[in-house]
């Protein structure tokens, strides 16, 4: 089943550029990465689910409800963080988070109290006062506090130390195992890959591919570094699927798709004193898809 | 019902504020009243020698300022100045502020439709212009009833209230409205007192000049004004007419335009 689906999704500024033609699906119990860099449409994607602004043309639903028309009835079940946090002034944090529960009609008092204690966050600080990662803290468990069914987070880690981010990744991950399904955007390559499933990745205000992780690992390069123990002729491994092909000294390197068992074999004919064959991380497939329409 | 205790809150300091201001106004113009009235001098022979515009300007128009409700009726275009400026920048803000302090990002992915907030923020909004209202009626009543020598004063000071009131609605729905229209709704506070002062410069330039009076339908502060409600004038019918008129269209277009209108996130 899905639980977020998006047709053709369309928003436009003005001149400014929006997001254009987005579809795609968000199946029951994953974790859904959405990564692009900075301005590429991730957050306008997000408050267009949210209906804090409306599409141009397209639609979306959230548990098969069309998000406009739903619009409260669906964020029932949604947690969302967004990637600013701000909330008003004056406020304690405990305050804040009671305000945040009254508008769920659930006894949320156990839940706040649990996820203060895993986050670390004293409840009884002013949220003036708070640097930036408390805040955010605030923020996660504001967004978890009614146990959600849908998790959407916008840029979760900025301004969370590694340690804290371990502890949030870990109670995402928790929460995912009872049921909730994630949306997760980010221009953090790394957190995608410890933590999604499948990954759409948004270039420009379009999809330019939605796939699993681990496929789109297969799909690609692999890197391979050869030492020999004499120098080699540097057309040696010039075979089809070879790219970026380097030779120096007794090293060569070069990136190859394609059927693994031709280099083997090649590999097999030489002397080789050493030998690396590397998975790209995701950053370069990542650089890959942008480079490739560039 | 959150929302609303929730703006409740966190306007009443400024409520307090206001209130305070409000009585210190009436209170230094019945002080002010005492002073003159002690003096002996004839205040209406000194009123009399001086030209018809400056007295327009002053908003002394036909008052007998000799009395204590006369004087206030004097007072009474300041208190309502104040009243509206409250209202209308109240009525701005309590809709763009959450835009304004970036908190929509949280408030609109609560499982709340955009009507129930407008709902909350306007019944909260009404009741501050009304506690305010009554916290004039009361020192009103209380300090003009000290210096009026046994004269009754509260019917005259309560009809003013009424059209005081009227006014405070249409300002907050004026304020709120612009708020729900305006894209970026952080100017919406200053646009609505820019639209009081002008309505209001409006009203004082056909107080020097008759011949433009047919714009006095253009002016809210034409509408109850003290020389016309008190001393048994009672309010004109085109004029509430015309008032609920406008608070409903207003009101109705804060729902409809923050209903249609991408927030500003």
């Amino acid at each position: 089943m899905n639980v977020i689906e998006i047709k053709n999704l369309t928003k436009t500024y003005g001149k400014a550029r929006g997001i254009s033609d987005i579809s795609f699906n968000v199946e029951e119990g994953e974790i859904f990465g959405f990564i692009g860099p900075n301005g590429a449409g991730k957050s306008t994607t997000i408050r267009t689910l949210l209906s804090l602004i409306y599409p141009t043309s397209g639609s979306a639903t959230i548990f098969g409800k069309d998000t406009v028309q739903f619009a409260p009835e669906i964020k029932k079940e949604i947690g969302y963080l967004p990637s600013e946090v701000f909330y008003y002034d004056n406020m304690k944090v405990k305050d804040l988070l009671n305000y945040s529960a009254s508008f769920y009609k659930k006894d949320c008092k156990k839940r706040i109290k649990e996820l203060a204690e895993i986050m670390d966050l004293d409840l009884n600080k002013k949220i003036d006062d708070l640097s930036l990662g408390n805040k955010k803290k605030v923020g996660i468990v504001q967004g978890l506090l009614h146990e959600p069914k849908l998790i959407i987070l916008d840029e979760p880690t900025s301004g969370l130390d590694p340690l804290m981010q371990q502890k949030f990744f870990e109670l995402l991950e928790e929460e995912n195992r009872k049921g909730a399904t994630i949306l997760f955007s980010s221009h953090i390559l790394t957190e995608v890959q410890r933590l999604c499933n499948r990954v759409a990745i948004i270039k420009e205000g379009k999809i330019v591919t939605v796939e699993k992780i681990s496929t789109l690992k297969e799909n690609t390069y692999k890197k391979f570094k050869v030492e020999t123990k004499s120098t080699l002729d540097p057309a040696y491994f010039n075979l089809k699927g070879v790219n970026k092909l380097e030779t120096k000294d007794n090293m060569t390197s070069f990136l190859f798709k394609g059927n693994i068992n031709d280099v083997m074999r090649k590999i097999a004919d030489i002397e080789i004193s050493n030998l690396w064959i590397e998975e790209p991380d995701l950053e370069e497939i990542f650089m890959h898809y942008y480079e490739k329409e560039a | 019902m959150n929302i609303f205790l929730k703006e409740m809150k966190s306007h009443r300091k400024s409520l307090i504020f206001w209130s305070i201001g409000m009585f210190l106004m009436v209170a230094s113009g019945m002080v002010k009243y005492e002073s003159l009235a002690s003096s002996g001098q004839p205040m209406n022979d000194m009123l009399a020698g001086m030209p018809k515009s400056m007295l327009a300007v002053l908003g002394i128009g036909d008052f007998d300022i000799s009395t204590a409700t006369g004087y206030y009726g004097l007072l009474f275009i300041y208190l309502l100045l104040m009243a509206t400026i409250h209202a209308a920048m109240l009525g701005a803000t309590i809709i763009a502020k959450e835009e304004r302090d970036k908190t929509s990002e949280f408030l609109f992915v609560k499982p709340v439709s955009r009507n129930r907030v407008i709902t909350a923020k306007l019944l909260s909004a009404f009741l501050n212009i009304l506690l305010l209202n009554l916290v004039t009626f009361v020192s009103s009543v209380g300090l003009v009833g000290k210096f009026s020598n046994g004269e009754v004063v509260t019917k005259d000071i309560a009809i003013t209230m009424v059209g005081m009131f009227i006014l405070q609605l249409l300002f907050m729905v004026i304020g709120s409205s612009l708020a729900a229209i305006k894209k970026k709704s952080e100017s919406a506070a200053s646009l609505a007192t820019g639209v009081l002062l002008l309505t209001y410069v409006i009203s004082v330039a056909i107080d020097l000049n008759e011949n433009i009076e047919s714009l006095k339908y253009l002016t809210p502060f034409k509408y109850f004004e003290a020389k016309n409600v008190m001393f048994g004038g009672g309010f004109e019918f085109i004029f509430v007419l015309l008032s609920c008129v406008l608070i409903a269209v207003l009101t109705l277009a804060t729902f409809l335009f923050y209903k249609k209108r991408d927030l500003n996130v």
